[in-house]
């Protein structure tokens, strides 16, 4: 082959890729102005204010100081909010009342909710019926939820009346007024509201496991729960990560149920770090501080969630 | 090794009937086919076999022991599926050890196996690789040995060729063959590619319509079909089949064919065989491969209007009236289209059926 190789044939060759070069050069061109106005839109409502919240961080500036957020470098701090952070105890403990609550519900969600997406791979009479009554919960609006929570969880509320029936003994706790079954009776609404998104998301995830391999490893004597362990759940892996990160992420950001039912009390025995932000902005008007505390938080998630992808690619090659 | 036994097997989905009492004997160490075309009720007949279904009526035997009743897991049942079920997140290694794994064997016993029958079926250099991307030979080499390192008692094969490409499946056939000889496993084999069923099977049961029609070897299903069904389903082209009634002429017993004029006088055997039955109305059936040409006022001549040359032979489609033929010759056969030939059919085989109930007219 290489003796019909003329100069003439190779200087065409040579043509030809240089002209394939040329297009596709164009051909990027092309794509970077078909892009940008999109990237421009991302750059706004992305970059922009994480730039604009990092330059405030770094001030004193309040809404009250009537100055303009851009003249912010003005009443310039450095670190000083980022040192305040770390020496706030109010900080630390809202953020260790937020990981408890992930810590509980994030569970106790995908369990329930696998738990519940497997039974429903089985049929059984009322089937769609169920399905659908399963997925209201997730459709209320959270403020709405709270309210009802709020009711349920009252002294003299339903929650108390059953318990009472059950035991036989007149039980009259004041659920929202004790620390400890306050942040109980928060727990329980967050796994009420989300435990259906697990549900939907892992029962996606099972019927997309393939049946015949589920099969074949019957066939060669797995019990149910090595099947289960061997094979459903290696296949599910990706889904499981992507609907434990997104819980992980909302639970983290756990409000407007919460502060509906106890504000964050009583005391501060329900803050959370949403709630706390919360409390700063719109009691204390310390703006600087606050875009301090999202920033940290912000970057904490954003290396939890990293993570997880991490190992999510991991797997896909394993 | 065991020997299966089908008796009575009905299979009922609703109203609809898939399988309509089976009885079937099935070797120790045969390669049975289950042959049909789709919805013939192979299938059914086989998951029953491993237990996924429960027969409505009727009882599988494993070397006489009723397997109603018993789990799929353990019924020692090697099953390898049509695209191979490998578990695709598992290296080949995991997927060889998994039956064993799960009877919680000693680590160092599952290893020594594993190797043992990667050595085999030549996988030993593969064991490390991950089974997503293997190649279709070695995921059919991969699924037997991931079953039969259980040692199971019979495996059931469920169209493992199916989603192979032609020229590949000569290939896996030869390979499959040569795996069953040196494993000497009871094996029953679904499929509706008739070409898989005559070139590996000992014996084959040909299945329409959730009837079992016949049970034989390959070459009694080939020149003896039991009846209408199985003659014209068998062989490519299948076996011609033409409506005629009998009658006596001063050479002997023919048969009548309408606007094809009479056929060459039966063989005396059959002669016999269809005076004992009785039957006056039949179906004459003969191979287009036992069909020549032929140069004397003796053959029956016909007009031809289709001519296929496939390369090896010659395919010509001979008719008069209703009375459609076809015939095999050589492949330089000097035969065109719209001309006409006269043929003559070897005596020997022809085939009658009776054309009430379909079924074959022999000498017993």
């Amino acid at each position: 082959m290489s003796s019909l190789a003329t100069p003439e044939k190779i200087s065409m060759v040579d043509a030809a890729l240089d002209h394939d070069a040329r297009s596709e050069d164009g051909g990027r061109r092309l794509g970077l102005a078909l892009t940008l106005p999109a990237q421009v839109l991302v750059l706004f409502i992305a970059v922009f204010p994480l730039l604009m919240q990092l330059y405030i961080s770094l001030t004193d500036w309040s809404p009250l100081d009537g100055i303009g957020w851009w003249q912010a470098h003005e009443l310039w701090n450095g670190f000083a909010n980022y040192t305040d952070l770390m020496a706030d105890g109010r900080f630390w403990s809202a953020l260790g009342r937020t990981a408890l609550v992930m810590l509980v519900c994030v569970p106790a969600e995908f369990l329930l909710g696998l738990g519940l997406a497997i039974l429903f791979m089985d049929d059984f009479a009322g089937k769609r019926v169920f399905y659908s009554i399963m997925l209201i919960p997730m459709m209320v609006v959270p403020a709405v939820a709270g309210y009802m929570f709020f009711m349920l969880f009252q002294s003299g509320g339903p929650v108390n009346d059953i318990l009472s029936g059950l035991t036989g003994m007149n039980v009259s706790i004041a659920w929202l007024s004790d620390p400890t079954t306050a942040l109980v009776a928060v727990m329980i609404a967050d796994i009420w509201q989300w435990t259906p998104l697990m549900f939907l998301i892992l029962l996606a995830g099972l019927v997309g496991v393939p049946e015949d391999q589920v099969r074949a490893a019957t066939l060669l004597g797995a019990s149910w729960w090595q099947r289960f362990r061997t094979i459903v759940l290696p296949k599910m892996k990706t889904i499981i990560i992507i609907a434990l990160a997104i819980r992980v992420i909302e639970n983290f950001k756990i409000f407007d149920t919460l502060y509906i039912m106890t504000g964050g009390g009583p005391g501060v025995a329900t803050e959370t770090i949403s709630v706390y932000i919360y409390k700063v902005t719109q009691q204390d008007l310390i703006w600087g501080y606050v875009a301090a505390i999202a920033l940290v938080i912000l970057v904490a998630l954003s290396i939890l969630v990293s993570l997880a992808i991490s190992r999510m690619n991991a797997g896909k090659e394993a | 090794m065991t020997a299966i036994r089908l008796e009575n097997l009905v299979k009922r989905f609703g109203a609809f009937t898939a399988l309509k009492t089976m009885d079937l004997e099935i070797r120790n160490g045969e390669f049975m086919a289950l042959l049909g075309p789709s919805g013939c009720g192979k299938s059914t007949t086989m998951n029953m076999i491993a237990g996924m279904e429960s027969p409505s009526e009727g009882r599988i035997l494993f070397d006489d022991k009723d397997m109603n009743g018993v789990a799929m897991g353990r019924r020692g049942v090697g099953f390898v599926f049509q695209n191979y079920a490998i578990f695709t997140h598992m290296n080949v290694h995991d997927n060889l050890a998994y039956g064993l794994r799960v009877r919680k064997l000693p680590e160092s016993e599952v290893d020594s196996r594993v190797k043992a029958i990667a050595e085999f079926l030549q996988l030993t250099p593969l064991l490390k690789q991950p089974s997503a991307k293997l190649s279709v030979n070695i995921l059919q080499r991969l699924a037997i040995g991931r079953s039969a390192i259980v040692e199971p008692a019979i495996f059931l094969l469920d169209e493992p060729l199916s989603n192979v490409d032609a020229a590949f499946r000569a290939v896996m056939r030869t390979e499959l063959k040569h795996l069953q000889r040196q494993f000497r496993q009871t094996m029953v084999y679904v499929t509706h590619d008739q070409l898989e069923a005559m070139t590996m099977a000992d014996r084959i049961a040909v299945m329409d319509h959730g009837v079992l029609q016949q049970v034989g070897t390959p070459l009694e299903v080939y020149n003896n079909p039991a009846n209408l069904f199985v003659a014209g389903f068998i062989g490519s082209p299948g076996m011609n089949l033409l409506k005629g009634s009998l009658a006596d002429s001063d050479r002997g017993l023919v048969v009548n064919l309408g606007e094809m004029g009479r056929s060459q006088p039966l063989d005396p055997e059959l002669v016999s065989a269809v005076r004992q039955s009785g039957s006056r109305e039949v179906v004459y059936g003969f191979r287009p491969e036992r069909v020549s040409l032929s140069g004397t006022a003796e053959g029956m001549p016909l007009p031809v209007t289709f001519v296929e040359r496939i390369g090896a032979r010659t395919v010509v489609h001979l008719g008069a009236g209703e009375q459609r033929v076809k015939a095999v010759f050589d492949n330089d056969a000097a035969v065109e289209s719209g001309s006409t030939v006269s043929i003559a059919i070897e005596p020997a085989s022809v085939r009658l059926f009776d054309a009430g109930t379909g079924i074959a007219i022999r000498g017993t």
